[in-house]
């Protein structure tokens, strides 16, 4: 048995919780229920070589990084950081708490999430900045927990980069 | 009559067995005779043959005839067969005797558990229904073996518990490492349960501030109970439906441990895969293997109600004879315990009780001691025979009392020998010692080495003593000869005139200064510190010199006149050759006339260099300073910057021109005062020229513009290219959007309902939006939100449901990011609506919460 804990990091009502109802039951819900404190799936993810369980904690999305509860990440090997492609500030938001997870614990891989990817006239990302950041070398994805669209790639390259 | 005897006694019968009845007359005769007899005497005869019939009969009557007998005899009969009885039931089966005794034992027993259940959650009928089986004798056998209390005994055994899941659990990921299951115990995912409990002990430990090894140690959900116990790298956890016994902490943290111990590595480098983990699983097997069942027994409910009918009174003399036996025993044994007390004898009969002893008569009264015990003193009957008791604390409280021990010796007991010590007279000690030899042979050791003789003499002596070795180290005295004779005391030396006066020296050394004979000759000490308080009193140095002590050399530094410094060197060459070395070469040739123009030329260079002054002249005559020049105002106080220069301002005479300097720092902040740059606008100087930069109104730039032109003609570049109009187009767009939001309630909520969350995230966006850019301009921007009700209802209901409205959305806008302080809240209950209330959608539209814009 090869387990990994992976964090969901990003801002509130991101849409981190839907992500990973989409990835793990594979449902969608309009209703918005703010998490409170963590909650906490797991999935099983079949790689070539290797199956790996992801443990998946959703913690509270903060746009107060002041309030984050940083504790909640130690032990975790990757995190997926959301955007909501509908409000730049979120971007910002994941960035400052990757910067605060790494600051204590160091860094770790993860994959950055541009969710809400259906939601097409309200999108406010262009495309030059998401360029930018593959430029970087970091994994990019466009999401949306709705359609499913990118979803499961997303989480699938986390694990392959969790277990090497 | 034949008949019974031989049925009564079978000897009989045989004697007449052996007699020959072969006479029919005879028989026939006695036909006659005693046929009717005969007939009913065969009949008493079957009866008594056949034990069931005559039980049978005897029961018949057996009640009555009890009854019917005086109760003092029948007692008196009955009690050696009962007490036989009583004494075979509990050889053969002592579990009979305990069922008997239950109601009596019940009342002293619960008291006792009731105690101990406040500390565990094992319920008390549980406990009771134990008690009287077979178990709880032999419980009752382990008490008395193990020292515990019954109730303690029962409880342990009474606990019924099964232990269903033992999860491993890596400290720092919350990841499961190991996960064992108790035969057909279920459970959700054990992956996601131990991510679980670690998250709960992360919360609880972020949200009380709780130390860093401790944590939750247990949960409690109905009948089950999670216990953890934390080690530094794994947690264990065990899940336990019942109620389990403290000691199943001890054998979780023993197992934790051991697995810390094989496994350490392993554990340390946990990575989440747990193909590397061997053994652990068997360790934590033992601890699913944890239960205890509950056998349901059932009780002898049948049997306990006839034999209690029959000896309940035997029962209650049985129980309470024991117990006050048992509070004897308790007595005794603390008499015993009891120094200076000896218990020779002890016994109980006919309810009383006996003891006899010696006792020492500083030992504690056995009466006083019987409070509390509960046994009855009037039935207790004790001899006591005095005697010395040997023991250490005695013969130290008899010491005490004879010696009487002034307060400077303290007496006390260490290690079986009596230590005397401190100070005392020589005639004390005397009488210590002589006490110490008279005590017994068999007795402790009295050691009074450890007192010091003081008697007043040697006290004195010390003191003179004392006071001596603390002339010796005075520097400046030498002392050459001391003495004591006949209660005097005589000193001699040498000391110099500036050295400590000794007599000064005795003030508090409690020697009386009237017995002290000192003869002092005068030296001149050559000690550093006296030579320089000489040459301090005869060179008289001036405030600008300073004489030290530097590693035995008298150094002086500073400035003095040249006169000065003349003396000083020929002092230098006068002191005597052992003495110490004096330096004047660190003293500057200084005459007030060279110094004062040394100072006026600093002063004068200095305001050369402040910007804003320009120094046209300057000279000194007849020791008076003259300067003249110009000055802009906004530039430093000439007269100020006189202070620390040691100058006499009256002797100062400056004469200023004012004036406007063009230096970039003063036309700054001329223009700073007259053009009052908004917060946004930054004024700098960058390479000699002044630059605004920043966003400001169309007519600020035009001003700023206007000034830079005049200050052009001047010479001074003034740089405005970088100014930029505000966009207050763009925010007066935003209140309007912003003022044209209302966010809507259902009928008697006080939230708004789900479909207006774009709403709030809209508007949210647009105030945090509308603050920054008021920010920018430099005012600050502040929302009123206003709660609304529609009409139904009462108008105090309405009002103050209008302001929780209002307050929700506050609270909602605060979680979008909109900072608190931003954001005013009222209530203006039905006083504002937005449409009359009779209209079609009035009430549904009037409730509502409105924004409007603050500028300040
Ligand atoms: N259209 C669209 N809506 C989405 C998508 N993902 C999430 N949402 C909606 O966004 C809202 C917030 O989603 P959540 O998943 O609860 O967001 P969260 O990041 O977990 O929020 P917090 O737990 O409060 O930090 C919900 O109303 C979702 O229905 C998406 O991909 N497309
Ligand atoms: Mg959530």
């Amino acid at each position: 048995m090869l387990q990994k804990k992976i964090c969901m990091l990003g801002g509130f009502s991101v849409g981190k919780t839907s992500l990973v109802r989409r990835f793990v039951q594979s449902i969608f819900s309009e209703t918005y229920l703010t998490t409170v404190g963590v909650k906490i799936d797991k999935k099983s993810v079949v790689l070539p070589d290797k199956t790996v369980d992801l443990i998946l904690w959703d913690l509270a999305g903060e746009d107060d990084i002041g309030s984050f509860r940083v504790s909640y990440v130690r032990g975790a090997t990757g995190l997926v950081l959301v955007v909501d492609g509908t409000r730049a500030a979120t971007l910002a938001a994941a960035l400052t708490l990757r910067e605060r997870v790494e600051a204590e614990f160091g860094a770790m891989p993860f994959v950055l999430l541009f969710n809400k990817s259906d939601l097409v006239d309200k999108w406010v990302i262009p495309d030059s900045e998401i360029d930018d950041l593959r430029q970087r070398g970091w994994q990019v994805y466009l999401t949306s927990a709705l359609t499913g669209e990118h979803v499961d790639d997303a989480f699938l390259q986390l694990a392959t980069m969790v277990t090497k | 009559m034949v008949e019974i005897a031989r049925n009564v006694d079978p000897d009989y019968r045989a004697r007449f067995e052996a007699v020959p009845t072969a006479d029919p007359r005879m028989e026939t005769l006695r036909q006659l005779l005693v046929g009717r007899e005969i007939s009913e005497l065969s009949r008493v005869t079957e009866l008594l043959d056949e034990p069931a019939q005559l039980a049978t009969a005897v029961g018949g009557v057996l009640p009555s005839a009890a009854a019917q007998a005086p109760h003092a005899q029948l007692g008196e009969a009955l009690a050696p067969a009962v007490e036989r009885a009583v004494q075979r039931s509990i050889q053969k089966s002592p579990r009979t005797l305990t069922d008997i005794l239950y109601p009596v034992f019940l009342p002293a027993i619960r008291k006792s558990i009731g105690e101990k259940i406040d500390q565990t959650f094992q319920s008390l009928n549980e406990t009771l229904r134990h008690i009287f089986t077979w178990h709880g004798l032999k419980w009752r056998v382990e008490a008395w073996r193990t020292g515990a209390s019954f109730s303690e005994v029962v409880l342990k055994h009474s606990l019924v518990y099964r232990v269903e899941h033992v999860f491993l659990i890596n400290r720092n990921s919350g990841l499961l490492i190991a996960h064992v299951t108790a035969d057909n115990a279920t459970s959700e995912d054990p992956q996601l349960i131990s991510s679980m409990l670690s998250a709960i002990q992360d919360f609880v430990k972020d949200s009380f501030n709780e130390k860093e090894q401790s944590g939750l140690d247990t949960i409690r959900f109905g009948e089950l109970r999670l216990w953890s116990e934390v080690g530094p790298l794994a947690t264990l956890v065990a899940v336990i439906r019942g109620n389990p016994p403290e000691e199943l902490h001890e054998i979780f943290r023993d197992v934790l441990l051991r697995i810390h111990d094989e496994s350490s590595e392993v554990l340390e480098q946990f990575d989440g895969d747990t193909s590397q983990l061997f053994g652990i699983e068997a360790r934590l097997q033992t601890c699913v293997e944890l239960k205890q069942e509950d056998t349901n027994q059932g009780f002898p409910w049948l049997v306990l109600a006839l034999v209690l009918l029959l000896l309940v009174p035997v029962g209650a003399w049985f129980f309470f004879s024991w117990q006050s036996g048992q509070r004897w025993q308790t007595y005794v044994s603390r008499l015993e315990a009891q120094p200076g007390i000896i218990v020779a004898e002890q016994k109980i009969r006919g309810g009383q009780f006996y003891v006899a002893g010696l006792r020492d008569p500083l030992a504690v009264d056995p009466q006083a001691l019987l409070s509390g015990t509960e046994v009855d003193p009037a039935r207790v009957h004790a001899q006591w025979q005095s005697y010395e008791s040997l023991e250490p604390q005695f013969v130290l409280k008899r010491l005490t009392a004879s010696l009487a021990p002034p307060d400077t010796v303290r007496l006390s007991v260490v290690k079986d020998r009596i230590v005397a010590e401190g100070e005392a007279t020589d005639t004390w000690i005397e009488k210590a010692r002589a006490a110490a030899r008279q005590l017994s042979a068999g007795g402790p050791v009295f050691d009074v080495s450890g007192v010091r003789d003081v008697s007043p003499e040697a006290r004195a002596a010390e003191r003179w003593q004392a006071y001596v070795s603390r002339l010796e180290t005075q520097p400046g005295i030498i002392v050459a000869e001391q003495k004591i004779r006949d209660g005097q005391f005589y000193v001699a030396g040498l000391r110099d005139p500036l050295a400590a006066d000794p007599q000064s020296l005795l003030s508090g050394t409690e020697v009386d200064p009237a017995r002290v004979h000192a003869q002092w000759q005068s030296y001149q000490s050559l000690e550093p510190r006296f030579v320089l308080k000489r040459l301090a009193a005869s060179l008289a140095p001036p405030d600008t010199v300073r004489l030290s002590v530097v590693d035995d050399r008298i150094v002086a530094e500073g400035e003095a006149t040249d006169t000065w410094i003349d003396n000083a060197r020929a002092a230098a060459r006068q002191l005597s050759a052992g003495g110490p070395v004096f330096d004047v070469s660190g003293v500057r040739d200084v005459s007030p006339e060279a110094r004062e123009a040394e100072r006026w030329q600093a002063y004068v260079s200095r305001l050369g260099r402040q910007p804003g002054i320009v120094v046209a002249e300057q000279r000194i005559r007849d020791g008076q300073f003259y300067i003249a020049g110009l000055r802009d105002p906004l530039g430093v106080d000439p007269q100020s910057l006189l202070l620390g220069t040691r100058l006499d301002p009256a002797r100062v005479h400056a004469q200023w021109q004012f004036y406007q300097s063009l230096e970039p720092e003063f036309v700054l902040k001329r223009l700073t005062a007259s053009l009052a740059p908004p917060d946004t606008v930054r004024l700098t100087i960058v390479k000699d020229r002044i630059v605004a930069e920043g966003e400001a109104t169309a007519t600020w730039i035009n001003r700023a513009r206007a000034a830079a032109q005049q200050l052009a003609a001047d010479g001074v570049a003034m740089d405005v290219s970088q100014l930029q109009e505000l966009n207050l187009a763009e925010l007066n767009q935003l209140k309007a959007a912003i003022q044209g939001t209302d966010i809507f309630f259902y009928s008697g909520k006080a939230l708004p309902g789900p479909e207006q969350t774009p709403v709030l995230d809209r508007l949210a966006e647009q105030l945090k939006e509308f603050a920054q850019g008021a920010r920018k301009s430099g005012v600050t921007a502040r929302f009123m939100l206003t709660g609304h009700s529609d009409a139904t209802g009462r108008e105090t209901a309405n009002v103050s449901i209008s302001a929780a409205r209002a307050e929700a959305v506050r609270a909602l806008l605060n979680k979008r990011g909109v900072a608190p302080e931003l954001l005013l809240v009222r209530g203006a209950g039905t006083f504002e609506p937005v449409v009359p209330e009779n209209s079609r959608t009035g009430s549904s539209t009037n409730r509502r919460v409105s924004v409007t814009v603050n500028l300040e």
